[in-house]
Order: structure tokens, then sequence, then C-alpha cells
């Protein structure tokens, strides 16, 4: 599997990590925060995978089920999020991060 | 292999696991009270902390050890996802002290406290993940297991639900967290490409045969930025204060005495390897390429040390509120710990270690006692504390002796993990003698802060009376708390801490010899 295009599966996975940090430093609806967060935790699934298929063998094994175990791990998290988006909701009627400012920095 | 076997070492875990469930299980059937629940809690702490003594090696307990003698400190085999260092053992008794206080201690809060089975569930999950953080030799199962405890976290310091703080301050927290989460699993996959495996182990004795340069420089510096988080290092600490802020102070005191620490010890697990090929002479994975990973990683360390400590001193400096300028004082004594890796010899972790054990008392005790005084009705600001010393003798010479040991007074527990994490630093020789020298700088300008809180307590007047007079302990409950109690439990937990302050102040020799032994294996089979 040594013929794989390696660089180019890194580029796309690095792209993915650059608009999910964008996203995640700029969008002020909670919402679209945790799509980003999922984006960029995407780019860390797909690198696992393609590095799974460039190794191969028993060592790439390890990588695809670390793939299959993040997916699991991305969607934990995001309920974990939704969990407290709907807290801040119920109590403030707003989803938008920049609305939250009872804590100076 | 039958199931005896397999879950003998792994009792403190299990135990631990069960009580949360059990505890949820609580809630269903309609058992709430603080009491009851926080009973569970307590005793599952205690009962897995003794396991956890055992395992190291403590005599009286020997009956309680689960892990057969063999298994600890044995050399790693390149696959395993766990292992068991005596290093890891301490670091489980410290995570597990540290909520062990801290459920003892809100034994004393609201017993109608409608969220008390979701707190002390919570609290013992996030011990859990904590505890296997402490034996983890794979880095993927590393992360996952610092995520265990960190979406435990998050929704520890949100829990309360309808106070708008602490739902903002979880809110915050989450959005680093996840930050930071994806930048480490990014790290991680990079060094899987490089090496071809996760095992730390593995990773470590690679050598030179493997690694692709790019991959792994790339790697371990989104690791590092991704922990750094984790552990508060400057600059990426913004958040740590907001957070200690605004979460239920109980909940501040788990995270600043234990949480955080998993962070420190996920940069002993990650970083150690590669710092040792430099240090032993073995060779970098680099040796025959163009860099050596040892000394970047090193200086990188450093300097996040040095400003990590610097930073939250003179922050600290221009806080006017007790629970801030705390939060500062944590930050910039993760960059203490830091040294400790940054230097990478025996002695140095043996000294970060102790630093780590002494936090649980210095500073989680300390929060554990602020949330009591606000209890009393006493304000957030650092002068509503005037007179806390005069009119409340007991509980003000509690906390100057927190302070105190936090500023590294000599006969304090903090003056003799400085002193231990000091001097290995000016062992070590080379540019490492900077770190020792920024690091006693900055204990003489933490001292400035501490003794201002010390003046305002003893020295000055308070405005109006407002220190209820009645005995320190009593009442449990919190309808009673007002009359100037502290309850029980929170009194109990603070008794420990002062008398573990002192103790190991005064005659370390026992606590500081069994860190330095495991700290000394820990490099052996690192290397």
């Amino acid at each position: 599997m040594t013929d794989l295009p390696l660089v180019g599966f890194i580029g796309l996975s690095a792209a993915l990590l650059a608009i999910g940090l964008f996203g995640i430093l700029t969008r002020r609806n909670f919402i679209l925060l945790l799509i980003a967060i999922e984006i960029a935790m995407n780019a860390t699934i797909l690198n696992f995978v393609y590095f799974a298929a460039y190794t191969g063998g028993t060592a790439g094994l390890t990588g695809q089920s670390i793939a299959v175990v993040l997916v699991g791990f991305a969607a934990t998290e995001v309920a974990v999020g939704l969990a407290i988006v709907l807290a801040l909701n119920r109590l403030k009627g707003t989803i938008n991060v920049a609305q939250a400012t009872e804590l100076k920095l | 292999m039958d199931l005896g076997s397999f879950a003998g070492p792994f009792l403190p875990e299990i135990l631990l696991l069960a009580g949360t469930l059990f505890i949820f299980l609580l809630d269903v059937v309609g058992v709430r009270s603080t009491e009851r629940v926080g009973a569970v809690a307590v005793a599952v702490t205690g009962l897995a902390l003794l396991f956890v003594i055992a395992d190291l090696g403590f005599a009286p307990l020997a009956f309680l050890a689960t892990i057969p003698a063999g298994q600890i400190d044995a050399a790693g085999t390149g696959s395993a996802l766990y292992a068991f260092t005596s290093l890891g053992l301490i670091f489980q008794a410290v995570f597990l002290l540290a909520t062990f206080l801290v459920s003892l201690a809100s034994l004393s809060r609201p017993s109608q406290d409608r969220g008390a089975p979701i707190f002390f569930g919570l609290l013992v999950l996030a011990t859990l993940g904590m505890l296997l953080v402490a034996i983890a030799s794979d880095l993927v199962f590393l992360l996952l297991a610092i995520e265990v405890t960190s979406l435990a976290t998050y929704l520890l310091v949100g829990y309360t639900r309808k106070d708008p703080r602490s739902l903002e301050a979880a809110m915050k927290m989450y959005v680093i967290g996840a930050l930071s989460t994806t930048l480490s699993f990014f790290g991680a996959s990079l060094l899987y490409g490089a090496y071809g495996t996760t095992n730390l182990a593995a990773i470590a004795h690679v050598g030179g045969a493997g690694g692709v340069p790019v991959l792994v420089l790339l790697g371990y510096g989104f690791l590092i930025v991704g922990l750094a988080f984790k552990a508060t290092l400057v600059p990426f600490h913004a958040w740590a204060v907001d957070v200690y802020d605004g979460a239920p102070t109980d909940v501040t005191a788990f995270l600043a005495g234990g949480s955080k620490k998993v962070g420190i010890f996920a940069f002993f697990l990650v970083f150690l390897a590669p710092i040792l090929f430099v240090r032993t002479g073995t060779g970098s994975p680099f040796a025959n390429g163009a860099i050596a990973l040892g000394p970047i990683l090193q200086i990188t360390l450093g300097v996040l040390a040095v400003l990590t400590m610097t930073v939250g001193n003179i922050l600290a400096l221009l806080q006017k509120e007790m629970k801030r300028m705390l939060a500062y004082s944590s930050i910039s004594q993760a960059g203490y710990m830091l040294i400790g890796i940054a230097v990478g010899t025996a002695p140095a972790l043996a000294g970060a270690t102790l630093q780590i054990f002494a936090h649980v008392f210095m500073k989680g005790a300390a929060f554990l006692l602020v949330a009591g005084v606000t209890a009393w009705g006493i304000g957030p600001l650092i002068d509503d504390y005037r007179g806390l010393g005069t009119r409340r003798p007991v509980v003000g010479v509690a906390f100057a002796l927190m302070l105190l040991s936090l500023a590294g007074v000599p006969l304090t527990i903090g003056f003799v993990s400085k002193f231990v994490l000091f001097s290995a630093a000016v062992q070590a020789q080379g540019y490492f003698v900077w770190l020792a020298v920024a690091g006693l700088l900055n204990s003489a300008l933490s001292v400035f802060y501490y003794a201002r809180v010390l003046r305002v307590m003893f020295f000055e007047e308070p405005a109006a009376e407002k220190f209820p007079a009645g005995a320190i302990v009593g009442g449990s409950g919190p309808s009673e708390l007002p009359a100037g109690g502290f309850g029980y439990g929170r009194a109990a937990a603070i008794a420990i801490a002062v008398i573990a302050i002192v103790a190991v102040g005064i005659y370390p020799q026992p606590v500081l010899g069994a860190i330095q032994a495991a700290a000394q294996h820990f490099v052996a089979v690192g290397a």
C-alpha cells in the first residue's frame, strides 16, 4: 500500500484541521462551534485511517481500530456539549457564546 | 485468563466504576440526600486509596495488595495498553486523595442540594479516568483516559444548571477542552504515522530505527499545545481562571487539586522517553538525521515552565478576589511542576511529584476552606477576609498554614518539595540551573500575595462584625451552617490537610523516600 500519495492525504487532513480550528475560534453560535469541533476531530480520524493503510499489516490494524474508537469518542464529546447548550438555552434563552459575559477575562 | 487474575490489578478502578453506577442508581430509586450519596463516594475512594497504598508496598496493608509483585515496574512489552509503575501508583494515590478530601468536605454541603447524586457520581467517574491515566502506556489510551476525566469535569463544573456563572464556566471549559483534545489527538495521529505504533514504550525503543522527522516534530508540537491546555500552562491558561472562579468552589478544589495534575502526569509519560534519549546518551531518534529532539523539547518545556511561573505569579499579585488569586497561584504552581519533566532526571521527577502531592493539601484544601467560609456569607474579595484570623483563630491558622506552605516556608511540605525540585535542577547542571533560579525568584515573588492575605486576616479589623460566633465543627447540614460551623466532613478534610502539611514538612523521609525510589524506577523503565 506504499504507493498511496500520502502527502496529498496529509494535506487534506491539515486543511480539515485548519477549517475546524478557524471555526472554533470565530464561531459565536454554540451549535456551529460543535460542528467546527467535529470537523477538526475528523481530520484526526482520517489521519489514523490512512496512516493505517500506509503502514499495513497488524500495525495498521491498530490505526483502524483507533479510528473506530475515536468516532465513538467524538459522538460522546458532542453529547456532553449538547447537554451544556440545552442548559444554557433554558437559563438564558440564547446559544450565543459571546453573550456569556458574567466572568471577566 | 480467568476473571480473577484479570480483575485483580484493576480492583481500584472497578471499585470506582461500581461506585459511580451505584450512585446514579441511588438517584433513580430516590435516595438523593448529600449525606447518603456522599458517604458512598467517600467509602469508595477511601477503599480504593487503601488498595493503591497496599500496592505501593506499605507493609501493614500488604494483605490488600492486588497487583502481583513482579508486574510493578516491569519493562514495557511494547504492545500493552497499560503498565503498572510505582510512580503511576503514587499518582493514583494522589488523585484518590484529592477526590477523598473533596467528597469528605462536600458531605457538609446542603443536604437537600438537588444535584448531590450528579456531583458525587461525576466526581467518582472523573477519578476513574485519572486512575487510568496513571497506568497508561499507550498514547491513545492515555488521551482517551484524560477525556474520561475531562468530559466528567465539564459537567461537574456546570452541574448546578441554575447558576449562570458556573454554566458559563462549563461552556468555556468545554470549548477550550474540545480544542485541546483535538490538538492532542492530531499530534498522536502524526506520531502514529511516524512510528507506526502508539505504544509509548515501543516509541521509546524505536530509537534511531524509525521516525519521520517532520511528522515527529509536528506530532510532539501538537501534543505539547494540547496537553498544555489541560495542565493550564501559560500561554494556554486564560480559560482556567474563569473556570476556577465560576465553578462551585468544591469543584474548583477538585480541578486544582486533582484533574489538572492529569495534564502534568501526561507530560511525564509522553515526553520522558524522547528527553531520556539525549540525557542517557543512547542516541536520539534522529542521531543519524537532522535534528536532536531531546534538547528542543527540554528547552520548550523549560521556557513554558518559566513563563507559567512568572506570568501566574505576577497576575496573582494583581487580583482582588480570593478565588482568582488562588487560581493564578495554581497556574504558577504548574510551572514549578513542569520543571521536573523539563530537567528529566529522577530527582527532578521526584521533586515535581512531591510538589503535586503537596499541592493537593495546600491548594485543594485552601479552596475547600474558602468554600466553607463563603457559606458563612463572607464575600469573594480578599478584603472580605479582614479579621478572620482574630475572630476565628482556628480557621485563620489553618488557612495561614496552607498559604505559608504554598509560599514554601520551612517546616511545611511546600518547602520540602521546592527544595527537592530546585536542588535537582541545580544538580543537572547546564541551563537547568537557570530554571532553579527562576523558580527561587518566583517563590520570593509569591510571598508578597500570600503575605497580603495573612496581613488582612490577622492584622486588619473587619469593617463590621460579620463572623458569626460558634464552634468550628457543628451542624453537618447546611441549614445549621450559617451559625459559623464548617460541618464535620469539611472540618475533617481540612484537618487532614493541615496535619499532612506539617507532618510531611517536619518529617518528609517516608513520603520522600517512596517517591524518590518510584522516580528512579520510572526513569530506569522509561530508558
